[in-house]
């Protein structure tokens, strides 16, 4: 309804309605400060897998927009989060965590990727956002927690590893009772980690199709999406594990890797020669 | 009957409909009788398959079995499918559970009501509130948040992502029929699920509901899917449901509003009437015929005594 009654308000008022109304935001907001920090855990010993992505996405976004950000390395991050997940922002005197929101937030500000999509592209853009979200996240976290090698070798040991004993065993394994309980909730409990690689691979085709021959999901222009896929499917690429079948999951689809090492080169590049984003990637690059 | 429908049962039969699979709906409101334990089950003749529950499992079934709603679906297409699924279940499927069993007017008044009503004893005083706080906790995982409670800064929340998908599907669907093309596929069969609840059960919060209504294109397409494949259930509009539902609330309330009334007098008296006689304040004593005529003279006597001392 209220898009509706907007539209027909902004053709008596004789302009375009998008138009009118960005640049009646952009009279109001704020400029985007020079001193924006966003935070993550430390990079080295503590990040885990799906943070690391989820990280890597909000960086690759703001990349995008052309819009600088410090990257700050913290071992209470998450605690800091107002919504207790990482990676969040400090902009001006806001904290916005999760790239959702920020996308929000930096669209009110005047920055945005999607304005160009007309409604059926944006309604596809969000839902293969949501599919991002639902099945490759929750098979990172399904991997990293649930699977009790992993967990063991690698989750445990690197998610408490600024703390000592005993916090270290409390957290590490409240983390995963955590974590757990939510699988169970969405039914992913009763899955065998056969099945969630499945999953990821199932997910990975959709996305492949999509893209197909194209440079970026809606044709020339990034969006949220490249972002978003960018940061998880590089993550995967270049992370370590108990086992390389996640990654040759993704590796046998080569439009996906062309699009890795497409965004890696046009927004990355200049993360050696320090300008104002200070480095991203977690282990080696795709080259 | 005015009858509770479940997404995920609804999701099946739609899905069943559409690829032409000959399927027996069996009613029962019992779900200890199901194969699996929960509702909705799939049950097959094969003996080498074990019944199912989860839709996606169902589907994948009745598509080995060559009942493929998807089968004239692109690439492109099937990977549209899933990626709207997950829209469904991510920014639908909460709201639809905080309506359905969270909201406490709906809960109580609604939801809880025809499973106290419809499931035999004892499930119909365990069921509902274990399903109330079993989706609470969900909805509390789901949302990384442990403080949760129902109320209207959760509800805001999930019904501003629920509203913003099915102005999506809307803007998705156009004009179509369906989504794909002019046959059903799964990605139908998801979206009748998950939307004719809401279409044809009322609910006292129905911000939902509204909202649906105002998307001409959906609520057409959740009638058109009803009429062409659900034809004995459905067609008829909203407003004699609702006038049904109220009649039958008020009808239905009345025995056992007086039952419940008569119950709970004898109780008190029961219990009251128990207390005075472990306190000794009344006791009950057998007296032999004989001495029959002491006893009142006795008692008189004793109140004599008393108004002359409280004088």
């Amino acid at each position: 309804m209220s898009l509706a009654a907007e539209a027909f308000v902004s053709q008596i008022a004789g302009c375009r309605g998008p138009e009118r109304t960005i640049s009646r935001i952009k009279q109001s907001a704020e400029p985007w400060p020079e001193n924006a920090t966003l935070y993550q855990p430390l990079r080295e010993d503590q990040i885990l897998l799906s943070d690391c992505a989820s990280s890597l996405a909000v960086q690759a976004y703001l990349r995008m927009c052309n819009l600088p950000v410090h990257v700050s390395c913290r071992s209470n991050a998450e605690y800091m989060s107002p919504s207790g997940k990482v990676p969040f922002v400090h902009v001006g005197n806001q904290v916005v965590s999760e790239l959702g929101p920020i996308v929000q937030f930096t669209k009110a500000k005047g920055h945005s990727l999607s304005d160009g999509l007309d409604d059926v592209q944006r309604a596809e853009m969000k839902a293969y956002m949501e599919l991002v979200n639902n099945m490759l996240l929750t098979a990172e976290l399904y991997i990293q927690w649930c699977d009790d090698t992993t967990a063991t070798e690698i989750s445990r040991p690197r998610y408490s590893s600024p703390y000592s004993w005993p916090l270290n065993q409390i957290l590490a394994y409240q983390k995963q009772w955590e974590v757990r309980r939510k699988m169970n909730a969405i039914g992913w409990a009763g899955k065998s980690l056969e099945q969630v690689y499945e999953d990821v691979s199932q997910c990975c085709q959709a996305l492949s199709q999509r893209l197909g021959t194209q440079p970026y999901f809606f044709n020339k222009q990034p969006t949220e999406l490249d972002a978003l896929v960018f940061g998880h499917l590089f993550t995967i690429l270049t992370t370590r594990l108990t086992s390389d079948e996640l990654g040759e999951k993704i590796k046998s689809y080569s439009n996906l890797l062309a699009f890795c090492r497409r965004i890696e080169q046009s927004y990355f590049e200049d993360s050696q020669a320090g300008s104002s984003s200070r480095g991203y990637s977690k282990g080696p690059s795709l080259f | 009957m005015h009858q509770i429908v479940c997404t995920e049962g609804l999701t099946e039969m739609a899905y069943a409909k559409f690829a032409g699979a000959p399927l027996k709906v069996h009613k029962i409101t019992n779900p200890w009788r199901s194969p699996t334990g929960t509702l909705p089950a799939l049950k097959t003749t094969e003996e080498s398959t074990r019944s199912l529950s989860k839709p996606s499992n169902i589907i994948i079934h009745l598509r080995k079995q060559k009942y493929n709603a998807d089968y004239d679906l692109s690439a492109k297409e099937g990977a549209d499918t899933l990626a709207f699924v997950s829209l469904l279940e991510e920014k639908l499927l909460p709201a639809l559970i905080y309506t359905q069993w969270v909201d406490s007017k709906n809960y109580v008044d609604v939801t809880r009501r025809w499973y106290a009503e419809n499931i035999p004893f004892p499930l119909n005083f365990l069921l509902p509130n274990r399903i109330h706080n079993q989706q609470l906790e969900r909805l509390r995982l789901v949302r990384g948040d442990s403080t949760l409670e129902p109320g209207e800064q959760l509800e805001k929340e999930l019904y501003q992502d629920a509203l913003e998908c099915m102005t999506l599907l809307s803007q998705r669907l156009g004009s179509h029929k369906f989504f794909f093309g002019d046959s059903p596929s799964s990605l139908d069969a998801y979206v009748f699920g998950h939307l004719a609840p809401l279409l044809k059960v009322k609910l006292p919060n129905g911000k939902l509901q509204q909202h649906l209504n105002s998307l001409d294109n959906l609520r057409h397409y959740c009638t058109n899917i009803l009429i062409l494949y659900f034809p004995s259930e459905g067609g008829e509009p909203p407003i004699h449901k609702v006038s049904v539902h109220s009649d039958s609330s008020d009808f239905d309330s009345e025995p056992h509003k007086r039952r419940k009334q008569i119950l709970s007098v004898l109780f008190a008296m029961g219990s009251m009437l128990g207390y005075a006689i472990l306190m000794g304040i009344v006791s009950i004593q057998h007296v032999r015929p004989q001495a029959a005529l002491v006893g009142p003279r006795h008692i008189e006597e004793g109140g004599e005594e008393e108004e002359e001392e409280e004088e």
